[in-house]
């Protein structure tokens, strides 16, 4: 159907709630979001996600806006991460979590953003009290530039691994390595909110968003740039943020009470056989 | 994102993508009278959702401190740009905190476009809550309210509500908290901390209210002349077709509050009020508007008060007549009327009523700049009858005039006072200048209107295929009556034939031949 179905392997994930094997994910009849986002689930040129397909979003928010501007056809099932924690209810955790992780914004394949690391490395640094974990993604991970800013502060730098496909192992084990990180360590911190921050809250981290949020290069005018997410979000951003607020926000953008049943996912997704009158 | 103007406050959730500029509840005389009435001399005024661009202009020019309240973020600059004065706060209505509550706060848009995408959309008590609280002690709140049962629902075959418009992501209708009557309205009000001054039902449509009618007024008997302009749909004055006949029974019983496509409700937060004399009712009609009290009607700004003539709809009275067949009451009204426009009486059926005894208009009619033949101006209200007549699809007992034009004639006839096709021209032309079309276009047909049509498509049919009957009948007779004739020349044919031939008659043409050529001869020497 579309390949972003496939990353950080979502589509897997879904599929062993499902019941189903873990060689080849299946098909997803329609579009899953697969990422945080506070436009609609998608990016604003959305034009490849077919009317008359469903779009599997993560939270009600997302379909309320989607409609507004346009879109049907959303189905609200909460975000893959919500039937991992289902799945691996127990996975990394360990007696004592220390220190922060922390994942500056990030560029994609098509996009890279514009940022000082060094200077948000010198402080993350005054910041953060503990030992800090960086994770970046693989495209900055592979630039040893970016890496050498981190190292050079003494930080940990890690990396989850490309988002992968349906055909490859690549994205396969990214959200079970970044549950494992996570519940690692007592803090998570970013520049900008975002799906890893989410994450990390819903299974117990503290947060924090400070920092150069950096931009993309072409950062498109739908989201209405940081300022917006500042003013949805004002709780949410600061280098100590309650707890409790975080993990009610977290609840809900993440959609864990619109988690579907193992059935209702067969079917919606198409992977249940189903005779033709 | 483009820059906003200094005077835009995002206040959070803000709709980037969406406008609601163009299809506020279409707010015209009446609406801006009775704010006008209300608006503080000195005091802060606050508009609550979107309002008509007319209206935030006149609230703007005239109140020294206005804040507007916009979901839409390209509506908010807009208004911001073309008012430098005005404080425009963008977002949603339960996340606007300010430091100062208002002297007047307006909601003529409902409540419903209150809240934006970004929040599950509140009960309407928790709106109203979080409106109220922003009114000042002594303030007003002016708020309207669309009656989930108002008469305008029943003529609706699409209701906009359920079409699953952009605007709809969570459609109203599932709220319990939205009030069921006006007597509800009035109590979430007072729970809320208002005390409610007046409670007005408006009309005709709760998208279009052109009349706003006190409970006062419409707990005593409405003459029939004030349902005039209450029953129309859409355009400015009534249509005759089905929301004319409910809302004429609605009023009949006693219903036209209850039934009220929507109410607005002045209400004011305990305090030092000023004092301020809301009126018992305001009817718009046109461009004019009147003020309503239970006997009277004036024309605003400083007419004189005039009684509310008694009587029957002239209208209504020969749509009654045509229903029945009725030729002759029919003529005989058409006479008097035709003697009353002799004397000068100038105004349309849907517009005049008949006591008995005399015609009255019942809403003046300003006299036109040149005075037109009696004949004509009869002409036009007569055109404008059978116009209506038709596109109504009343029944009538005329058979053959069918377009509107004959029947114009005909009716004219009737009144004694024949007409041509010249004088009807000029009628027409008269009815153009003075700018009521008779017909006002209807974008959707109610389901109603649909169905009548389809019947007397059906009754035209019927009596089509009768008379195609009849003339195949008459064809067939009249072949076979053909075919005898030709097989009789045929005969006769052959009869002159045979008598060529005979003896006699060769013999004869022999003796007259020499005396033709001695004819032709002579012809030919004397040229």
């Amino acid at each position: 159907m579309d390949k972003s179905n496939h990353w950080y392997g979502h589509s897997r994930i879904l599929g062993r709630y499902c019941g189903l094997a873990d060689d080849t994910p299946k098909r997803i009849q329609g579009f899953l979001q697969h990422g945080w986002n506070y436009l609609h689930g998608f990016p604003p040129d959305d034009h490849w996600c077919s009317p008359g397909y469903p779009r599997f979003v993560w939270s009600d928010v997302l379909r309320r806006r989607g409609w507004s501007m346009g879109r049907r056809g959303h189905y609200v099932i909460g975000a893959p991460w919500v039937y991992l924690l289902q799945l691996e209810p127990d996975l990394g955790r360990v007696p004592e979590r220390k220190g922060t992780i922390w994942y500056p914004f990030h560029g994609w394949e098509k996009s890279s953003v514009r940022g000082d690391h060094a200077r948000l490395a010198a402080e993350i640094r005054e910041v953060e009290t503990g030992p800090v974990t960086v994770c970046l993604y693989w495209l900055e991970f592979a630039n040893p530039a970016i890496r050498q800013a981190y190292e050079s502060m003494g930080f940990r730098v890690v990396c989850h691994g490309e988002r992968g496909s349906r055909w490859d192992r690549k994205g396969r084990g990214f959200l079970r390595r970044q549950l494992i990180e996570l519940r690692r360590h007592r803090r998570v911190a970013s520049n900008r909110l975002g799906s890893a921050l989410f994450y990390g809250v819903s299974v117990g981290c503290d947060v924090a968003v400070y920092g150069d949020p950096m931009q993309y290069e072409d950062e498109r005018p739908e989201y209405g740039g940081t300022a917006r997410r500042r003013r949805l979000w004002p709780e949410l951003h600061g280098v100590h943020v309650d707890r409790a607020l975080a993990a009610e926000t977290a609840r809900s953008e993440l959609g864990f009470d619109h988690q579907a049943t193992p059935e209702e996912l067969r079917r919606m997704f198409g992977w249940k056989r189903v005779r033709s009158a | 994102m483009n820059e906003a103007p200094q005077n835009v406050r995002l206040i959070g959730g803000e709709m980037l993508l969406w406008s609601d500029a163009d299809d506020p509840v279409d707010w015209r005389g009446a609406g801006l009278e009775l704010v006008r009435r209300l608006l503080p001399a000195e005091g802060r005024v606050l508009l609550v959702g979107p309002h008509p661009q007319a209206l935030v202009d006149a609230v703007a020019a005239r109140a020294a401190s206005v804040a507007v309240l916009v979901r839409s973020y390209p509506d908010a600059c807009a208004l911001g740009e073309r008012h430098p004065a005005l404080t425009v706060h963008c977002g949603r209505l339960r996340a606007l905190t300010v430091e100062e509550p208002y002297d007047l706060v307006l909601a003529l848009d409902g409540l419903q476009r209150t809240s934006s995408a970004e929040e599950p959309a509140p009960a309407w008590r928790a709106s109203l809550d979080a409106l109220a609280a922003l009114v000042a002690p002594g303030g007003r709140l002016v708020l309207a309210v669309a009656n989930d049962l108002g008469i305008d629902r029943f003529v609706e075959a699409r209701p906009p509500d359920r079409e699953g418009g952009d605007g709809q992501w969570e459609p109203h209708g599932f709220d319990p908290s939205h009030p069921r009557g006006s007597g509800p309205l009035d109590r979430a009000l007072k729970a809320s901390g208002l005390a409610v001054d007046r409670c007005y039902a408006a009309y005709p449509g709760r998208r279009a209210p052109r009349a706003l009618l006190g409970r006062e007024l419409l707990e005593r008997n409405l003459p029939e002349a004030l349902t005039v302009p209450l029953s129309a749909r859409g355009g400015d004055t009534m249509r005759v077709a089905d929301p004319l006949r409910l809302s004429r029974l609605a009023f009949r019983h006693g219903l036209g509050e209850q039934l009220a496509p929507a109410w607005v409700a002045v209400a004011t937060r305990p305090g030092d009020a000023g004092d301020v004399e809301l009126p018992p009712g305001l009817i718009e009609v046109g461009r004019a508007v009147h003020e309503i009290t239970p006997e009277a009607i004036r024309r605003l700004p400083g007419g004189a008060a005039r009684p509310i003539p008694r009587g029957r709809v002239v209208e209504e009275l020969l749509v009654e007549a045509c229903a029945r067949e009725d030729v002759r009451a029919v003529r005989e009204l058409l006479a008097k009327l035709a003697d009353w426009v002799t004397d000068g009486g100038d105004a349309t059926v849907d517009n005049l009523v008949w006591d008995g005894e005399h015609f009255a208009a019942v809403i003046p009619v300003p006299a036109p700049a040149t005075t037109p033949v009696a004949r004509v101006v009869l002409c036009r209200i007569l055109w404008r009858f059978a116009v209506r007549l038709l596109a109504a699809g009343h029944h009538h007992p005329w058979p053959w005039p069918l377009a509107a034009d004959q029947l114009t004639l005909t009716l004219c006839g009737m009144a004694g006072k024949p007409c041509d096709q010249a004088d009807l021209d000029l009628a027409r032309k008269l009815d153009a200048e003075l700018g009521q079309p008779a017909e006002v276009p209807d974008a959707s047909p109610t389901y109603r209107d649909l169905l009548g049509a389809r019947d007397r498509l059906a009754e035209q049919l019927t009596a089509a295929l009768a008379r195609v009957a009849r003339l195949e009948t008459k064809l067939t007779y009249r072949e076979r009556e053909l075919v005898r004739a030709r097989a009789k020349v045929r005969r006769s044919q052959r009869k002159v034939a045979a008598y060529r031939r005979t003896l006699g008659y060769r013999l004869s043409r022999r003796l007259v031949q020499p005396r033709k050529v001695a004819r032709r001869v002579k012809r030919m020497l004397s040229r």
